[in-house]
């Protein structure tokens, strides 16, 4: 304990010299100029500066990416506010209620409310993170090659299953779409080349950044331009800056919205939107103004913005610990992590334990820059909501091709990008979510390789996959989920429950 | 985490396809995903299977890809039969009217304007040209074309120039001087 305060101190002091403050400083207000632009989202903005940051060091580079990442999950809440439009998915619960609150002139209020609730819900996240991650790591050391099989496939299904709670079909076959699309190019045991066609650019698979670039940028371009609506800036000239009555006033609400939040952060694949309507939904249900909600209720707003931001922290828990990713902007993280020579993973812990501690002091920075950009920059942040996407989309189009090209310089990638934006755009359009297929692609090679070396070490004895404690675990976690996932199955289930509670009353 | 919203509408400003065309949507997406699943299927066992490096026979490359498309075409065929339960005359009617709405007109022309750009533009005209075209292109499209109500030229006009000039002499410069990328 007083070994992880010690680190801590010594992440905090690590980011406390000019350039690493002079970076926080632009990557948030990137960020949440990033979120605050509608159509442009996190994953998008993270995706697009690693190759910005490509040549930096390390350390500054998973600075600017993750400072641009909460920057922007905050940002959206700016639009939400005062266009009625999510800036980011991750704020479309935040619409709910900072709108009608702009309709009814508190405009400021909102957005001071938003301000600190985000700020209050990463700082909860990031309390989680210092505490969990250590022990999850300790934990995954005990993991073998069957259990990371499961925890693969745990992932997608998961994945899958909440981020399209409508309709949980059409996020498995967007994960299973994924894996397959992890399947092309030179496998890890036998070293065979499959799916390759002869074509040698294939050989090395398809890389994550491109095909995260188009998913999330080409695809999010075409999205917009689609869209014909026009929205109206809502704004007034109250204060910004909260009382701290209002903010006490909800504290149980802050608290509870920034452990939901954190605990759907930690379920790999499911990110700030799913975050942000668990805690909304658990708010109006333990409010005593539960008729306010969806008319400006404060509360509502709180709980939203609280459990989005919570979702930043909680997702690099599994992302550091399991080198499961969770969240989409997290998946890219993981990507530029390899990049820059950072490994994360059960490993981490024990050969750069700083990694874990440098990134809770980052996020902790970023929270500051959030709270002193969020409260003082009003006026300039609305400007920035006017400026017409016909203008913005084109300049972002470019930089998904430079993006895409830069890395690796070859026009492969940027074929990759487009191929991925088209495929993504019709995949949205029909309501397929994206981060299963995301969290498919990482985790691709993560599964085949662990499946088979496992068969390959019980020469083809598939028994310790079933029989092994915490592999067993996963696996009825799997089987129940899916099954739970079959309508006729859920409804018998639910109904055995409930029978179950009325004779309890009755 | 069983608690979940069932998924609260959002009061974004789109203008999406009815259900009745999704559904059809979904059939013909099945069929795709039946297809696919099948021929990935027949890539995965067909697949060398590495006999004369006598591996264990469980751990042939085509095992994973051979589960994957099974597991994707039990998806495709339930995602079609369930299509076929709920279809309702009409529908593809829906579905063809969503297909050929301008909101989708719109996507086209950006698609088209995209890959104009980079499988045409970029390599034949250097960068910055091929940039400088694109940009201006976009926007002059957007604003003075497609917009509703359309904007005046002028003022689009040398917006677009000022827009278009600064992203490729920004893109051009940072790119090749501060980042040393040969740009294509």
């Amino acid at each position: 304990m007083l070994d992880g305060l010690f680190m801590l101190g010594a992440g905090l002091a690590h980011f406390l010299t000019p350039l690493s403050l002079f970076n926080i400083a632009w990557a948030t207000l990137l960020g949440i100029v990033i979120g605050a632009l509608p159509g442009l989202t996190a994953t998008m903005g993270v995706a697009l500066l690693v190759t910005l940051t490509y040549k930096m060091a390390p350390d500054q580079a998973i600075l600017c990416l993750m400072c641009v990442y909460s920057g922007a999950i905050y940002g959206g809440s700016r639009t939400a506010i005062l266009l009625a439009i999510p800036g980011t998915p991750a704020s479309a619960a935040t619409t709910l209620d900072g709108h009608p609150l702009a309709l009814q002139g508190k405009a400021g209020m909102a957005m001071g409310l938003a301000t600190t609730s985000s700020a209050l819900g990463t700082l909860i996240g990031i309390v989680a993170l210092a505490l969990i991650a250590p022990l999850l790591a300790e934990a995954a050391l005990k993991f073998g090659t069957y259990e990371f099989f499961w925890l693969a496939l745990f992932g997608v299904v998961i994945s899958g299953q909440l981020t399209a709670i409508d309709d949980p079909l059409k996020g498995y076959i967007a994960g299973i779409l994924g894996l397959l699309v992890a399947m092309i190019g030179m496998e890890t045991l036998h070293a065979h080349q499959r799916f390759t066609f002869g074509i040698p650019s294939l050989g090395g698979g398809v890389d994550l950044i491109p095909a995260m670039v188009g998913a999330f940028g080409f695809a999010e371009i075409l999205g917009v331009m689609k869209r014909h609506a026009q929205a109206r800036i809502v704004s007034s000239g109250d204060r910004v800056v909260p009382k701290m009555a209002d903010v006490m006033r909800y504290k149980w609400t802050t608290l509870r919205s920034g452990i939901i939040g954190t605990f759907v952060g930690i379920v790999p694949g499911v990110g700030e939107d799913v975050g942000a309507w668990a805690s909304y939904a658990a708010a109006k249900r333990k409010s005593k103004e539960r008729h306010l909600f969806g008319k400006g209720s404060q509360e509502g707003l709180i709980a939203a913005e609280t459990g989005n931001s919570a979702v930043v922290p909680g997702a690099m828990i599994p992302t550091l610990t399991l080198a499961l990713p969770g969240s989409a902007a997290a998946a890219v993280l993981i990507a530029a992590m390899f990049i820059h020579g950072i490994r994360p993973g059960p490993l981490l812990m024990t050969e750069s334990p700083e990694v874990l501690y440098q990134v809770v002091a980052i996020l902790f920075f970023s929270t500051l820059g959030i709270l002193v950009f969020g409260l003082t920059l009003t006026k300039p942040l609305v400007s920035v909501l006017a400026v017409p996407r016909e203008r913005l989309m084109a300049v972002v189009y470019v930089l998904c091709v430079v993006g895409s090209f830069a890395i690796t310089q070859r026009m492969f990638d940027v074929y990759v990008m487009i191929a991925f934006g088209i495929i993504g755009f019709i995949l949205r359009e029909m309501k397929y979510p994206m981060a299963p297929l995301v969290l498919g692609i990482i985790l691709g090679d993560l599964l085949d390789l662990n499946l088979r070396r496992g068969l390959m070490l019980t020469n083809g004895d598939p028994s310790p996959f079933f029989t092994r404690p915490i592999s067993a675990v996963i696996c009825l976690v799997i089987v129940f989920t899916i099954l739970m996932s079959i309508p006729a199955v859920s409804k018998r289930v639910r109904a055995l429950f409930t029978r179950g509670s009325s004779q309890a009353t009755g | 985490m069983t608690d979940l919203p069932q998924s609260p509408q959002v009061p974004t400003p789109t203008d999406d396809d009815a259900n009745p065309a999704m559904i059809k949507a979904d059939l013909l997406a099945g069929l795709i995903f039946i297809v696919l699943g099948v021929a990935v299927f027949y890539g995965a066992w067909t697949m060398d299977r590495l006999e004369v490096r006598r591996i264990q026979p469980l751990t042939i490359p085509g095992l994973v890809p051979g589960m994957l498309s099974l597991a994707l075409t039990v998806c495709g065929v339930v995602l079609t039969l369930r299509s076929l339960r709920q279809s309702m005359p009409g529908d593809w009617q829906f579905l063809g009217q969503a297909i050929l709405s301008g909101a989708t007109g719109r996507a086209m022309v950006v698609m088209a304007l995209a890959l104009v750009y980079t499988l045409g533009l970029v390599g034949t005209l250097p960068f910055w040209a091929a940039t400088f075209l694109f940009v201006f292109a976009f926007i002059m499209v957007f604003e003075c074309w497609l917009a509703e109500p359309r904007k005046p030229i002028l003022p689009s006009l040398l917006w677009a120039l000022g827009i278009a000039v600064v992203t490729s002499a920004t893109v051009t410069l940072v790119f090749e001087r501060v980042f040393l990328v040969r740009l294509p």
